[in-house]
């Protein structure tokens, strides 16, 4: 078995399953935590409530945004950049289609594929780097941040550096990289990518219980 | 005054906090602990940090001890990441001690932080609920446990015990030449103190009583539950918490009240108003509201005839009625009915800048000096407004603000809204 | 060297056009000198002109039109003329096409007529021989002049010890430009680098298969990271111009090589090394941006500036110019630039955290740049963390 089939192989399968499962293991854990009723007599809907947070709060908003608006740019142009990759770049496109789903989309062009990971680095390096310069972020920054934003890195890299696709090396390295994030994914401060909304929706019900909009 | 430099960690109980830590986090509190990205986003919506610029002060870092708990013992999958060593080591007493200051000293648990969140953490929820496993574990400003405890035993954070609040209605009523109905029968509406109304503004309690007898509403005031502070709340102390909410409801249910009013107390609103029916355990038999919220009734209806006034005026919008509480819009209509110059401060309503005393940091000794530097914000918001007047409904942002003036030197006075509004009563 | 076929077959039709039944077996014998531009783009512009002219009914009514700088890109040689003799010996014609001799072709493609561009070979010689070679030996000179700087003079310590006070130094912005810059440049360096010297340095070790892999993840990774260089080094010219313009205080530290020699070398924010830093960076940045953009993207740029500016070099030697450009600009950044990380972390205590924290000991501040630090004797304070946050709200 080559390096290459072993990480779109065997290891593949294994980061999928630890990956599905870890998440879903992960979320249900977190609801069957569970939560005491909320026996206060409501003034308006939690569950309004609950998606207008989830709404809002993925824009700035309430005032104070001097902190704000770098991640906003700079958060925006990595995970719209990240998306954009990791569903319309010609060779996932097609690895989608032929390993996952069975179906495929139209892949963007060369060009988008370069745009796309043009702003993805650089809003990620310029969160990365003010996390080791900001006074606040390097107060609160854990390894857990640092290891996160390296593997996303690293994936995003080498998938970039296979673009010529004309190395099964290169693609094997990406492919272990993936490996690796996906495994990682559950464990780690990754998984707010789907914590977030748990947490809006929450915040936004208990708020909007009360008539207001956080 | 005995602060938390009494406290030694061969005095303090880890196990106790560990323990309480882990029984208060559910999935929305989880979901919190697992949401923070630390962007540090919170630290430019907290007065402690603007006002002092220390990162030690980011909201978010409130969340460490709690986070450190969860992610050894509760999180999904911990026991795996345990089998790799990736778990968080265990809390300690230094650790509990260390975190005494930003639990309890500064956070006024306002709540503007999990505005700017992008993930909505309600961080004032996690500190709340910090302060009992911190409480549990021995590590706190014992000036707040003494107030709890005076609400346990005497009924009241400041001593007000039933005789001596007969007594001072009693002189009030005489010298204010006003009725206040203490200890009747059947009422439709129970009337709520706050102890430091009592002791130090009773000028409000009179005011009050003028308010809700010129409107004809049929109230009372109850010596069997008439304190509306929970210092049980704000102390992390569950049991006095219960004990001060089931004062209330017996009271109101047994002159059969269909209103409950809470007074100027903002807390004292996020209370019983939020949390009564859950500390209780059952939900409550009547309505709970401020007495903003009742004024502002009272005029809508058409009760209350009040004389118009052109001195100008801006509003505090205590946190915990408006922002944490959203009835917000009350004052506003009270102040809409007689304030021909009623000016916003910026940021105002649910964005308003917290006083700096809230969520008990006013009764903690160790936090006066912070809490001073603090209400620069405040005096900065006000007087770029340029109103004659500053006027809030809440007795604890009012005793906050004065101590800080004083300690400032800014000579603006702070007034009750009540107060105002008894003012401008057509005779 | 083989070319596509169709350019194959049009440079034959050219002959064919000429009465050169055989192609290349009987070419006419007549000769230009090399490189004759004057002719050459005058016969050039008649021959387009005729063209043109006679196409243009067509061309009007044709959906195939060819690109628009087509018309004044002049091939770089002579001419090839005179077949029509069938006076030309196959050595003849093959020297014009070594001279860079340029043919008639139906395709709308100025460089498909020259068969050989002997500026190439220039280009190549110098790239090889020169850039290549000399580069090579200024990385190696600068590595082994930073490992006998160090074993002689060792990690250059803080004097009086540290103080305990600290001093702002960098701003939050200064710092975010100078990391964002200084990971671009990691990439973009070993990517260049393997791109630059590998075949050479890293071929016969790794052997071709693992060579042409990192040669193409190289290849790929440059392109990618090069935009947001420009980017970054637009940002840190003007980040870091503040305090950057050279003075008469510079000269003196200059000419105490810095107070290496022995003495006090006297400097403001920056001293003389930091400043020639900033701007050599910024001119090779601004080199390798530009050379780099136009690298970038052979197809369409060239052709843009051929449009724009008329006395713009043709596309193809653009190109080599750029390719030139680029790599002794690369050259100097990097070379000094490892200076400049050897210094900045290994190389000086108390140095690094000026970039991290943004503040640095009073000590520190007082040894290397006494005028600063007298200016901003005020800042230094024994609390660090507020010395932090000061720095990061930029009271530098």
């Amino acid at each position: 078995m080559t390096f290459l089939q072993l990480v779109e192989g065997p290891l593949w399968y294994l980061a999928v399953v630890v990956f599905v499962v870890g998440v879903v293991w992960h979320l249900v854990g977190l609801v069957r935590l569970g939560r005491s009723v909320d026996r206060s007599a409501a003034r308006s809907s939690g569950t309004a409530g609950a998606l207008k947070a989830i709404a809002l709060h993925s824009v700035p908003h309430g005032g104070n945004l001097g902190r704000t608006v770098y991640h906003f740019v700079t958060g925006y142009a990595f995970h719209i950049g990240l998306f954009v990759l990791v569903l319309f770049a010609a060779p996932h496109v097609k690895f989608i289609h032929d390993r996952i789903l069975g179906v495929g989309w139209t892949a963007m062009p060369r060009w988008g594929f370069l745009l796309a990971a043009e702003a993805a680095f650089a809003g990620l390096i310029l969160m990365w780097v003010r996390r080791l310069t900001d006074p606040v972020m390097r107060r609160l920054s854990d390894a857990d941040d640092h290891f996160g934003v390296w593997l996303i890195f690293l994936v995003m890299l080498t998938g970039c550096l296979a673009l010529q696709e004309a190395h099964d090396g290169l693609r094997a390295l990406h492919m272990l990289f993936v490996d690796i994030l996906l495994i990682y994914f559950p464990f780690g401060r990754l998984m707010h990518a789907f914590t977030f909304v748990f947490s809006r929706a929450y915040t936004g019900a208990t708020y909007g219980r009360r008539g207001v909009t956080p | 005054m005995t602060t938390a430099t009494t406290i030694g960690p061969s005095t303090v109980n880890v196990q106790a906090a560990i323990d309480r830590f882990q029984a208060v986090i559910g999935s929305h509190i989880a979901s919190y602990l697992e949401a923070c990205i630390h962007c540090g986003q919170c630290s430019q919506a907290c007065h402690f940090h603007e006002a002092t610029q220390d990162p030690k002060y980011t909201p978010t870092l409130k969340l460490v001890p709690m986070t450190r708990v969860y992610r050894r013992h509760k999180a999904p999958l911990a026991g795996v990441k345990k089998l790799f060593g990736l778990v968080p080591p265990e809390l300690t007493a230094d650790d509990l001690i260390e975190w005494k200051e930003l639990i309890f000293d500064s956070c006024t648990m306002c709540g503007r932080c999990t505005e700017v969140c992008p993930m909505g953490i309600d961080i004032a929820s996690i500190v709340g609920l910090s302060r009992q496993a911190m409480t549990a574990a021995g590590v706190g400003p014992s000036d707040l446990w003494e107030a709890a405890e005076n609400s346990r035993t005497r009924g009241s954070p400041l001593g007000l015990t039933p005789q001596l609040l007969e007594d001072r209605l009693e002189w009030l009523a005489d010298d204010n030449e006003v009725e206040i109905p203490l200890d009747r029968e059947k009422a439709d509406v129970l009337i709520t103190v706050s102890s430091i109304e009592m002791m130090k503004y009773p000028d409000s309690i009179v005011a009050m009583a003028k308010v809700l007898n010129a409107a004809g509403v049929d109230w009372t005031i109850s010596s069997k539950g008439y304190e509306a502070t929970n210092f049980g709340v704000l102390s992390g102390k569950p049991d006095i918490a219960k004990i001060m909410v089931e004062r209330l409801t017996t009271a109101a249910e047994a002159v059969g009240a269909k209103t409950l009013v809470i007074p100027e107390c903002g807390h004292a609103y996020g209370a019983m108003r939020w949390s009564g029916a859950n500390i209780l355990g059952r939900p409550l038999t009547f309505e709970v509201v401020h007495i903003t919220e009742m004024v502002a009734k009272l005029i809508r209806d058409g009760k209350l005839k009040l004389k118009p006034t052109a001195e100008s005026m801006t509003y505090h919008d205590p946190c915990q009625i408006s922002r944490r509480g959203g009835a917000t819009q009350a004052a506003r209509d009270i102040l809409g009915a007689f304030a021909k110059d009623f000016r916003e401060m910026s940021p105002t309503a649910n964005h308003n800048w917290c006083c700096g005393g809230g969520g008990g940091v006013q009764a903690m000794g160790s936090a006066a000096e912070l809490r001073h530097k603090v209400f620069q914000v405040k005096i900065d918001q006000v007087e770029a407004t340029g109103a004659e007047h500053l006027v809030s409904s809440c007795a604890n942002c009012r005793l906050t603000m004065d101590e800080s003036r004083q300690a400032l030197g800014w000579t603006r006075e702070i007034k009750s809204l009540v107060e105002v509004l008894a003012d401008q009563l057509e005779a | 060297m083989r070319f596509p076929r169709t350019l194959r077959a049009s440079f034959s039709n050219t002959f064919a056009a000429d009465g050169v039944a055989q192609g290349l077996a009987k070419p006419a014998a007549r000769r230009f000198p090399a490189f004759d531009l004057a002719r050459v783009a005058g016969g050039l512009v008649v021959v387009v002109l005729l063209l043109l002219a006679s196409l243009a009914p067509s061309l009007a009514q044709s959906s195939v039109r060819p690109p628009a700088g087509a018309v004044t890109l002049a091939p770089p040689g002579p001419e090839m003329q005179g077949g029509a003799l069938g006076n030309r010996s196959d050595a003849e014609v093959w020297h014009d096409v070594r001279k860079g001799a340029a043919g008639r072709v139906s395709i709308p493609d100025p460089n498909a007529p020259t068969l050989i561009q002997s500026q190439g070979q220039d280009w190549r010689v110098f790239h090889n021989e020169v850039v290549k070679v000399w580069g090579g030996r200024i990385f190696a000179g600068v590595v082994v002049a930073i490992v006998a700087f160090f074993l002689i003079r060792g990690r250059i310590r803080i004097k009086g010890g540290r103080s305990g006070r600290v001093m702002p130094r960098f701003s939050l912005t200064e710092r975010v430009v100078h990391w964002f810059m200084a990971v671009l440049f990691v990439l973009l360096g070993v990517s260049g680098l393997i791109l630059f010297l590998g075949k050479d340095i890293l071929l016969p070790v790794v052997g071709p298969s693992v060579f042409s892999l990192l040669a193409s993840a190289s290849l790929q990774g440059h392109n990618l990271f090069g935009p947001l260089f420009v980017v970054a080094i637009v940002a840190l010219f003007v980040t870091f111009v503040r305090g950057n313009g050279f003075r008469w205080v510079d000269v003196v530290w200059a000419l105490k090589g810095g107070g290496l020699l022995g003495g006090h070398a006297s400097s403001h924010r920056y001293n003389f090394g930091e400043k020639s830093w900033f701007w050599l960076a910024s001119i090779a940045g601004v080199a390798l941006s530009i050379s780099g953009i136009l690298l970038l993207f052979p197809d369409h740029l060239p052709g843009m500036v051929a449009q724009t500016t008329p006395d713009a070099p043709p596309a193809r030697a653009m190109m080599q110019l750029a390719n030139l450009v680029h790599g002794i600009a690369a050259v100097g950044f990097i070379a000094v630039g490892l200076g400049h990380i050897y210094i900045g972390t290994l190389g000086m205590e108390g140095a690094l955290e000026g970039m991290t924290r943004g503040t640095v000991d009073e000590n520190w501040a007082k040894e290397h740049h006494d005028l600063w630090y007298e200016a901003h004797l005020a800042e230094s304070s024994t609390d660090s963390v507020g010395a932090e946050v000061a720095a990061a709200a930029g009271k530098v």
